[in-house]
Formats: C-alpha cells, structure tokens, sequence
C-alpha cells in the first residue's frame, strides 16, 4: 500500500513543483479522513493541488467557486416543483461529489460558509426534514485567500476547526518557477493523469491508519504539546480536545505514510504546523512560526 | 567546551548582577578610587553583552590590570592586610569579568565572586549582613546551576540554588559547632590604617563626650546572675583623669602599689560582653572585686584586659556597691589636689563661701551641689563655645553644659578647697533588654562623674550631674536618647503605645543581636570547649570523632532523600539506556535537543559520525520500538543494553 501511496506522490509532485511537502500533508490529511484548507495568494496552484488530488485518486471532482452572492442552495441543492409528478423533487447541489473544490471560500457570506460547513461535519444534507447522506469517501479542499485582503469574511475559529490541516504553498523556489515556466500547461497535465489509488484501495487505507498504533510515551508528549499551548503566554487559547484528536488522527496518517505501524514523536512535529497552526493563530498564516516555540520547549521523553 | 551562544546573554546579565550585588557592600569598606574602577570595569562588561565590539582588545585590559595594580598600590603599598586583599580580589575580579572567553571563565569569575563575598565579613558580622551574603551567595549558585542547566530558567535556576543551599545549611552548622577552633597568633593580623572607632578617650575636655551622647553604638552587654542594681548604681568604671590643664583633663601616669578595697554589701555577679575597642579598657560596675585573668585592676581601679581588645571578648566579674579604698599615698595626694595654675579671686571668693571657715569637706559637698541645684544651672547636650578658661566661663557667665562640664569644675572647686579629687569616666546606666533579660549600654550612655578622697572612706563617688539633672542618673531609658531619636520632643507628637512598641521591637532585635554575638560571633575555642563539655565531650579527638559522625550521618540521610526521589526519572528502562547511548553522543559534541525526537536525533548523529552510522540506526530503531512500538519485548531491552554498552563513542 506504501508503494502506491509512494506513486501517486510521485505524479502529483511531477505536476505540482516544488511542493513535495504539501503534497505529502494534503494526502496526509485525506488518508486521516479530513478536510483541507488550503491558504494563499491567488495563482499560486491551490486548485491545480486539489484538482491532481482528484484525479489522481480517481474521485467525483466539483469545483465550487465561492462568491459573495452565493446561497446555501447553490451549494447543497433544493427542491424544485416538478409539473409531471405534481410533487417536490430534491435536486441534490455540487456538494454531493467525492471531492469538493470550495474555492475562495472566504468570499462567501457567513450563511453560505456554514452550509458547507456543517455538511462537512455531518457528513450528511438535511433538505426540508429529508436527511441525504454524502457520499463516501467526502472531502472538501477549501481555499482561502488571505483575510487581509478586500472583499473577504474571514472563518471564525469554531469553522476553522472543522478542518483538519491548513496548507500554505507560497512561491515555488526559482528553479521549480522554471520549470513551470517552460514546460507544459498544468491543465492538460492534471487531465492526462492517471488514477494511482482506486477509492476502495482508499478506503482500506483509511481503515489501515486508524490502527496505527500510540504508545503512552507518544501521548505523553502529545499532552505535553497540548498543555504547553494552554500555559504559555504565546497563545491567545491553546488546543481543545478536539485538536488534540486532529493531532493524533493526522501524526497516525502521517506514520503510515512512512511505513511504521507506530507513531513516534516525529510525526507528531510534521504534521504539528499544519494541524496546530490554524486552530492557534487563525489570522496569522505564519503556521511554521507559530508552532516553533512549542517545538523547541516540549521535551520529548 | 563550547559555550552555548544562545544562553551566553542571560547567564552573563545574571552573573554581572550577582556580582554587583555581592560588591555593593564594600562601597563603605573600600576606598572610592577602586570602587569606582570596579564600577567602570562592571559598567563597561554590562554594555558589552549588547555592544560586543565594545569590549576592550588584549592590549586594553593589559592597560587596565596596570592601571589597577598602581591604583592598588597608591592606596594600600602593598597586597599585605585585610584591606588591601579585598581590594586586590575586587580589582582582579572586575578585570576578569573583561576576560570572559569561554565557561571556564565564568567558572573562575564564580569563584573569584564567592571568596569577595566571604570577604565582606571581614569588616561585618551582623545578621543582616549573614543574611545578604547568603543570598547573593544564592543568586551566584543560581548562576552556576544556569550555566549547566540546558534552559536558562532564572526562577527556576534560583529555586534549585536555594534547596541547595538549605541542604548544606545542617553539614555547615554542624562544622561550625563541632570543628576544632583555630585561633589565629596575634601577629598574623595585620594591623589596618583606616580603623577608626568612637568610644571614650583618655582624655577629656568640657564638650568633649556630647559628640558621643548621640551616638547608638553598642559598648558591651552585661547579663546579671542573680540581683541587678538600681539605676543610680549603673556607674561602669572608665579611664580615671586626674591630671588638668585648665581646659584638658588626662590620666595620671602613677603607678603605685594597689591596696584592694574593702567591700561590704551584697556581690553583683556578671558577665560582660565587650563590642570590639581600641582601647585595652573593660567597664566594670563600681567596684570590680573579683575577676579572672587576662583582665587586672589598675591603680585607678579601673579593669584593663592585655588580651586582644578589637575583637570581642568575655568577661566574668563580680562588683561590690559599698567600697572603702582607704587610705591615699603622698603621690597620689599630690596628684588629686593638683591645679593647673593659682585660681583667680573669683573662684576663691566662690570656694570660701560655699565652704565657709573651716568647714568639713562633707560640707562643702553638699554645699557645691546644692549651689548648682540652687543657682541658674542648665544641664544642655548643647551647650555654647567655651574656649578660653573654661572652667571659669562655665561656673560665672553660661552655667549650661552636662557631665563633663559639670564634673570638671566640681573637681576644679574642690582641689581648690585642698579636697583631693578627680574625674572618672565611662559610662552611666544601660537600658534592660526585656526579651533577652541582658542590659545593652551604648555610647549615648558615655558619662563623667567625680571621685572625692574622703579620710575614713576612700574615694567617693560625687555626681554633680545628678544634682542638675536627676533624670539624666534615675531613669531607665536615656533622656538624652529618646530627645535625640525626636520620640520625648516638648509636644511629644509620638503616642506613648507606639513608643512602646518602637521600644518592644528594639529590645527584641536587641535579644536576637545578642545571642548572634555571644554565640555565633563570639564562639571561639574556648566557648566551644566549655559547651562540648556539657555535652560530655573533653577533648579534641572526641570532638573530630563527633563531627565526622554528624556531617556524616546528615549526608547520608540528604543521600537517602536524594536517591529516594531519583527512581522518578527512569521509570522506563529503554530511556535510561537511551540516555547513556546520547551521553556518549555528547563526547563528539553531539547534545540532542529536548524537543528532538530520537530519529531527528539519529539523522543528524549520522552527518557528524557516518562511521558510526550502522550503529546509530540500529540503537534508534530498537529504542523506537521499545518506546513508540505495539510490541516489544524483554529481548529487545536487552538488545538494546547490549548495543548502547558496545557503543564505540
């Protein structure tokens, strides 16, 4: 299963250049069954990212371009008089794919954002007491442009928490711009990928990285790590129990991208930024910088 | 070693501060010129922990430690003495604070800053100071735990200084009581030039004890076995002046054959507690009758001790009230009616009519004192100029002054009268410590009165003063004092409860001062034998033998706490082990960060040691196991105590 994790790496890292370590995060945070958030500037391969992902993991793909109009119904659907039955049909939104692309999310009013929201979090679209359930497997990559910029509603932090990782990209280093530069266009790139991990293979995995296994040493300093955001004067509010739970369900992911069936503190601290940084600091998109201090002062034992 | 440069800034703040606090108490020891050097070399390390490009060059410093040595030199001549050492370890430790390259260097300044502060109780040995020199010296531990600890933590460095200093404490009382006292010979002090002491002198002039009466210094302490005597006896015997200028009074130089005086009455028996002098004199209570050496009883019955007088001493004496000196020698006679010129017609006119014809000396006693009680006398600690014939001014135009005034021209007036007499200083009073049932006499407490030879009784104590001012001879606590701290003021603004308590709060103090000096200070190898005796220890092989039982029973039981609490940090095998396997690292240089995961730890082992590589991995992967696995086993432990130990480091 490592070896086809190791493939698909490979053909999204061939698209996206440069980004090997975002590539590996935002598979990470799929294998771990969570959303993504991905944050920057415009043009910088946010969609190109979840676009590969998809392709490449074979799923239903919708992308939703978010936009300050945009209705809760637009996103999940409504129900529509139908002349012939004489009755109401439910006409299910974009919302009901494998994969969803929420592009800028943040441009979007807060009542359209929390439709997407809470069906990220259900798993599940209740329309007019009818209960329609997602299908599976469902992610959500987000984009987000930065908040400091015009005509934005920034995700309140209880939003925020609903995903599981948040991505920065940032420019690619020079050599990797050239490359971009020159070589193909990445549209028909993506298009011409080929699937490398089937959604039952998925699935399995999935299944797999939930057994990966915690020792009490590892939750000692996951605690740790946790406690030390709660005490320190660094943070406005330190981790919930629920961050905590992202911590370990994303460090497992993570180990058993590395072939171990045990997570060792390493994994803790890789996926530590990504993890940590949105649910820490949400208006700050420094995540590498907000996590240092807790990298340099929790012993690991 | 390499210094951690990251830590470099807080630990050098840290350590400067200590160090300045450790010196700040010399400021009144040490002359200005090498404090001020010392400030300037502190200052200047101050600013270059910010501005490193600040700091002098080698051949700066070189410039320094010349100019310090001639700055030594021009003040002390020399490196010999108390206060030229000081100097000496403050210079060389500013100019080392210069130097600091690697952490030897703060090791060294360390130690440099430890040996300043032990000097500090060259010059003061007071609880406050004990006090304040235990905690800098914990301040300077802190900076040691710092500099060995992988976080600089200050409240943390200071709290482990502190246990440290609280175990130690049991071990350094124990050596304090029971290691043998050495004393040091007499010629291995060296005598120092700025020693200044206040305190009475063997001469006296009218005015010449108010520059005492202000002051609070304590003279000696005296702990009464059994009766204490009233106020009006409190007379404790000083120099005895007798020969007179017209304007200065001295001591006679006769040194005829001493009759013990008779005595009658019932004994005080005491012990006195002498501050350091610088004079030979111990005060004893009117009449000193028995004594032990090294102190005799001069010819002026006043207690001299040839032991040494500037540090504090003990002494045991028993007095009598009721004396009789008897009979006087010709010399002696000669001295006590001697005037230093004919008296002018003015004081005849005065002596011949307070003495009337052929009146008895008794008489004219009383006559004397009551003219000062009757005429416009004024008993003042302020008392105006009085530069030409003193006496004379004094007794016709000012008639204001105290003790000394008052006990010169009594005695003026009855040497004129052909009454021998003479004028006896030390100190009247003492004030009851409540709490620690001792009396303090200080040096507000300095007094003259006035000795008259009477046929029948010997010399008789006469004080003029009383006669003015009763007060100043009856009362328990000073006039003067309470006048001089602003408590007793005409309008006494300060409620007399608050005096009380003022009072309470000195006289505890006072309790715990004493028994500092009387046990602490003053414990030297004769105190120490006489307490080890009662505790049936005889000799000096029992006492070592005792000692070293007690350091080491309290070592051992400080050992069993210490292990005792250890088990905490190795709860798990596999980390121990691990543990040695990063102690051996730590040889090449290698320290794993606390936040450092093993693998992290490993990777970056293998750049510095690729030779070294096979074996790190192996003993990064068994304890990854051990420690993060789902499964591992008591042969994995022991794989990996074998491989850790097989470690070439």
């Amino acid at each position: 299963m490592q070896n086809a994790i190791n493939q698909l790496l490979d053909s999204a890292n061939q698209v996206i250049l440069g980004k090997p370590r975002q590539v590996r995060l935002a598979l990470c945070c799929l294998l771990a069954r969570g959303h993504l958030l991905i944050e920057d500037i415009p043009g910088v391969g946010k969609t190109t990212l979840s676009h590969t992902l998809a392709k490449l993991l074979g799923l239903n793909y919708q992308r939703i371009q978010f936009t300050s109009d945009i209705l809760p119904a637009d996103i999940i659907g409504a129900s529509v008089f139908d002349t012939k039955s004489h009755e109401f049909k439910f006409h299910p939104g974009p919302v009901f794919n494998q994969m969803i692309l929420a592009d800028e999310v943040n441009r979007a009013t807060p009542k359209a954002q929390s439709a997407l929201l809470e069906a990220m979090e259900e798993r599940q679209v209740t329309v007019e007491g009818t209960t329609y359930p997602l299908p599976e497997p469902f992610f959500v990559i987000a984009t987000q442009n930065p908040s400091h910029q015009i005509g934005t509603f920034p995700l309140p932090e209880s939003q925020l928490d609903r995903f599981l990782m948040r991505v920065e990209l940032g420019y690619p280093d020079p050599q990797a711009e050239r490359q971009l530069l020159t070589g193909q266009s990445r549209h028909s790139l993506c298009e011409s990928l080929p699937v490398k991990l089937p959604p039952e293979q998925l699935q399995s995995i999935q299944g797999a990285v939930a057994q990966v296994h915690v020792s009490n040493a590892l939750l000692d300093y996951c605690q740790g790590i946790i406690n030390f955001t709660r005490s320190s004067s660094e943070y406005h509010c330190g981790l919930s129990p629920r961050a905590g739970l992202a911590l370990l369900t994303a460090a497992k992911a993570w180990a058993f991208m590395d072939s171990r069936d045990a997570v060792i503190p390493e994994d803790l601290q890789a996926v530590l930024a990504a993890v940590a940084g949105h649910r820490l600091r949400a208006g700050n998109s420094q995540s590498e910088a907000i996590v240092a201090p807790i990298l340099a002062n929790v012993p690991v034992h | 070693m390499i210094m951690k440069a990251e830590l470099d800034k807080n630990i050098l703040i840290f350590l400067l501060s200590a160090i300045g606090l450790i010196v700040f108490p010399h400021v009144y020891h040490i002359p200005p010129a090498v404090f001020g050097f010392f400030c300037l070399l502190l200052g200047w390390r101050f600013a270059g922990i910010w501005k490193r490009n600040w700091l002098p060059k080698m051949p700066v410093i070189l410039l320094l430690a010349i100019c310090g040595i001639g700055l030594l030199y021009s003040q002390h001549q020399g490196i010999f003495g108390r206060d030229a050492g000081t100097n000496l370890f403050i210079t060389a430790l500013g100019l080392k604070l210069l130097e600091i390259k690697a952490e030897r260097d703060l090791y060294l300044i360390s130690y440099l800053a430890f040996i300043v502060a032990a000097s500090q109780f060259l010059y003061e040995q007071s609880i406050a100071m004990a006090a304040y020199i235990l905690l800098v010296c914990c301040a300077l531990l802190a900076v040691l735990v710092a500099i060995n600890s992988y976080k600089m933590q200050t409240s943390a460095a200071l709290k482990t200084s502190a246990i440290i200093i609280a175990q130690a404490l049991p071990i350094a009382v124990a050596l304090f009581i029971l290691f043998p006292r050495i004393e040091a010979p007499r010629w291995m002090l060296f005598k120092d030039l700025h020693q200044n002491k206040t305190g009475l002198s063997d001469s006296m002039e009218p005015g010449s004890i108010s520059d005492l009466v202000l002051s609070e210094e304590l003279v000696f302490r005296v702990k009464f076995a059994g009766a204490i005597p009233p106020p009006n006896q409190r007379y404790w015997r000083g120099p005895v002046l007798s020969y007179s200028d017209g304007k200065r009074w001295t001591q006679s130089s006769f040194q005829n054959p001493l009759t013990r005086p008779s005595v009658t009455g019932a004994p005080y028996r005491y012990t006195l507690l002498m501050e350091p002098q610088d004079k030979n004199w111990v005060f004893a209570l009117d009449m000193p009758q028995e004594f032990s050496p090294p102190l005799t009883l001069n010819a002026a019955y006043q207690l001299v001790t040839s032991d040494r007088h500037d540090k504090r001493a003990e002494y045991q004496v028993t007095s009598y009230a009721y004396y009789n000196t008897g009979s006087l020698n010709a010399s002696e006679y000669k001295a006590a009616i001697q005037l230093p010129a004919e008296p002018s017609d003015k004081i005849k006119q005065l002596v011949g009519q307070l003495q009337g014809f052929d009146g008895a000396p008794d008489n004219f006693i009383d006559q004397l004192l009551s003219y000062f009680r009757t005429e416009d006398f004024h008993y003042t600690l302020t008392p105006p100029v009085m530069d030409n014939n003193p006496i004379e001014t004094f007794l016709f135009q000012t008639r204001r002054g105290f003790c000394s005034h008052y006990a010169s021209a009594f005695v003026y007036l009855m040497r004129v009268a052909h009454i021998p007499a003479r004028i006896v200083t030390g100190y009247q009073g003492g004030e009851m410590n409540k709490v620690g049932d001792f009396m303090e006499i200080r040096q507000a407490d300095a007094h003259a009165w006035v000795e008259v030879w009477l046929k029948d009784k010997g010399w008789v104590r006469v004080d003029p003063t009383a006669a003015i001012a009763p007060e100043r001879i009856e009362r328990e606590i000073s006039m003067d004092r309470r006048t001089s701290y602003g408590i007793a003021t005409a309008n006494n603004y300060l409620p007399r409860s608050a005096y009380d308590w003022l009072k309470q709060a000195r006289q505890l103090w006072g309790s715990v001062d004493y028994n500092w000096q009387r046990w602490v200070i003053n414990y030297d190898n004769k105190n120490q034998s006489s307490l080890m005796s009662s505790f049936g220890i005889n000799n000096l092989k029992t006492m070592v033998y005792w000692m070293i039982a007690v350091v080491g029973s309290i070592a051992a039981v400080l050992c069993w706490f210490l292990l005792y609490q250890k088990p905490k940090a190795p709860d798990n095998k596999a980390l121990l082990f691990y543990n040695r396997f990063c102690k051996k690292l730590s040889k090449h240089g290698l320290f794993r960060g606390a936040g450092e995961g093993a693998k992290d730890f490993a990777e970056r082992a293998k750049v510095k040691l690729p030779s070294l590589a096979k074996d790190i991995d192996r003993i990064t992967d068994v304890f990854i196991k051990l420690r993060y696995g789902r499964s591992a086993s008591e042969e994995d432990l022991q794989q990996l105590k074998s491989l850790v130990a097989l470690f070439r480091s």
